[in-house]
């Protein structure tokens, strides 16, 4: 396979939309693992975001929809953060409106479905890429708590506010570097890489969403039980099944 | 039992001003900005109490001493802090004046209820209602077409809110209660909630099951493989974590899945949709 050309070369217009989407995930970082910690950061919603900025909100939801399946055990309890999701999410609907591409949203008509199955391999690798810069970030932040031990000895609180904000600031801009890298890395690698791909690839990226999204599901019935619970599970699947009808 | 700080005074929060209240709720929104693999949050806990102590006369040697109180370890779920910050800030405000809280009492209230709160608050929120809320999301995403938009702001709107007010509401609880939030730890509501919680979820994953096989069914067609077969790989993989006893992370179950495509795609010669 001949490595693609890469054909990605933004003018004004496009470094500014990755502007704002830096913006974005550096918001969204903070809400994932520092801030308020809203329903924000979770890959759904922030997909969605980034769809909105890049004015594509169905790029955000094919992408966001799958992702979110997966991802959905993925619960901060202990310190099992895993990666940055939220910056992942970013940079896959940044990197196809960027690079002009629709994927399809699960189910739908229109889009590429094999693009989003590609979108969602590289979110899931994107966010695994966050995992050390999550990990080096927080021991930065041990070094500067660390620093605020002075204030034990001479009592001066601004320190400590001052230590606190640095943290603040820097899970922000970790985010939003981390997302615009992303973001140019999709646009201006991943894209280009899915065009030269071999066409016999195809049917497997258009499967993975719905492989991605079953399996998420299986995280959560194996997480809570599938055998003890099955009565309430019985009662959604039938609902769901009728909902597929209906739509 | 803690005694009440201003006999008479109409709210039981009246001791704590406003202002400070509000400081406290706005800073603790960032609590685990500073978080680090030694003591946790603990940086974050005193950046939240901080304001209390900056309302008194500036004595260096009483901020000295009620730094070392909460520069100490500290970690307990965000959404319940509150109560801890409340709490603490009671027992604080009761010994203003008289010395300051001594630090094994600060500590032993401190650890106590942040380690029962961590629990609570990670089987109610992260356990229970933060998946609850995301397949309900997907489900309403999925359901309600090009108005699925409006349907997740209007989600998003709801939990936002809600959250927000729950929290403003656990400092002002945590300093009403005192040491008499034992009894609030022990409300039966919380394990009502937790269970309510979880069989949200199931049923809702149930649904978003329900809709993959149903799409897998209608879907079949197109890709070459039979409805059937369509049906049986995708309840297969539902289960197939039960079935191993083995929890992934969601970026390897995407790795995992790909791996599956590609076995999938050259075992069934599909087409592609």
């Amino acid at each position: 396979m001949m490595l693609p050309e890469l054909a990605f070369a933004p003018g004004n217009a496009e470094w500014g939309l990755v502007g704002w989407l830096a913006l974005l995930a550096g918001c969204l970082a903070l809400d994932e693992t520092s801030g308020a910690q809203t329903w924000l950061s979770q890959p759904l919603p922030a997909a969605l975001l980034a769809g909105l900025v890049c004015g594509s909100p169905m790029a955000g939801l094919a992408v966001g929809l799958p992702l979110q399946l997966a991802l959905t055990m993925n619960l901060p309890v202990g310190q099992t953060v895993t990666g940055d999701a939220s910056g992942a999410a970013v940079a896959g609907v940044g990197g196809a409106v960027l690079s002009g591409r629709l994927p399809a949203v699960l189910g739908a008509g229109s889009g590429d479905p094999a693009l989003t199955g590609w979108l969602l391999l590289g979110a899931a690798l994107i966010s695994l890429c966050g995992h050390p810069l999550i990990q080096a970030e927080r021991r930065l932040h041990l070094v500067w708590m660390l620093q605020g031990r002075r204030t034990l000895r001479d009592g001066r609180l601004g320190r400590l506010e001052r230590i606190h904000l640095r943290c603040v600031l820097a899970t922000v801009l970790r985010g939003a570097v981390f997302g615009a890298a992303g973001t140019l890395a999709v646009a201006g690698l991943w894209v280009p890489v899915y065009d030269a791909m071999p066409a016999g690839l195809s049917p497997a990226l258009s499967w993975l969403p719905w492989l991605a999204g079953a399996l998420g599901l299986g995280a959560v019935f194996e997480r809570y039980g599938l055998s003890p619970h099955w009565r309430w599970v019985t009662v959604g699947v039938a609902a769901g099944w009728l909902l597929g009808v209906a739509a | 039992m803690s005694a009440p700080f201003q006999p008479g005074a109409g709210s039981p929060t009246a001791g704590l001003p406003r202002w400070v209240r509000w400081s406290v709720y706005v800073r603790s929104l960032v609590l685990q900005a500073s978080w680090n693999h030694q003591r946790m949050q603990n940086l974050g806990l005193l950046f939240c109490l901080l304001p209390w102590l900056r309302r008194r006369t500036r004595d260096a040697e009483r901020d000295r001493l009620f730094c070392r109180r909460y520069f100490e370890f500290f970690n307990t779920n965000p959404y319940l802090a509150g109560y801890v910050m409340g709490g603490l800030l009671r027992l604080e405000q009761e010994r203003d004046g008289a010395g300051g809280l001594p630090r094994g009492q600060a500590q032993t209230f401190r650890d106590s209820l942040a380690r029962a709160l961590a629990s609570l608050g990670d089987q109610l929120f992260w356990l229970g209602l933060r998946p609850a809320v995301a397949l309900l999301g997907c489900v309403l995403a999925l359901a309600a077409g090009g108005a699925g938009i409006v349907a997740l702001g209007s989600l998003a709107l709801l939990v936002i809110v809600g959250q927000l007010v729950w929290r403003w509401q656990a400092i002002g609880r945590g300093y009403a209660a005192g040491y008499d939030i034992v009894n609030l730890l022990g409300d039966a509501r919380w394990h009502r909630a937790i269970g309510g919680a979880k069989r949200a979820t199931l049923v809702l994953a149930g649904v978003l099951a329900g809709w993959f096989l149903k799409a897998g069914w209608d879907h079949a067609p197109r890709t070459g493989v039979t409805t059937w077969i369509s049906l049986l790989v995708l309840g297969g993989i539902m289960v197939l974590p039960t079935l191993l006893r083995r929890r992934w992370a969601g970026e390897f179950i995407i790795l995992a899945a790909a791996v599956l495509g590609v076995v999938l795609t050259f075992a069934l010669g599909t087409k592609g949709s």
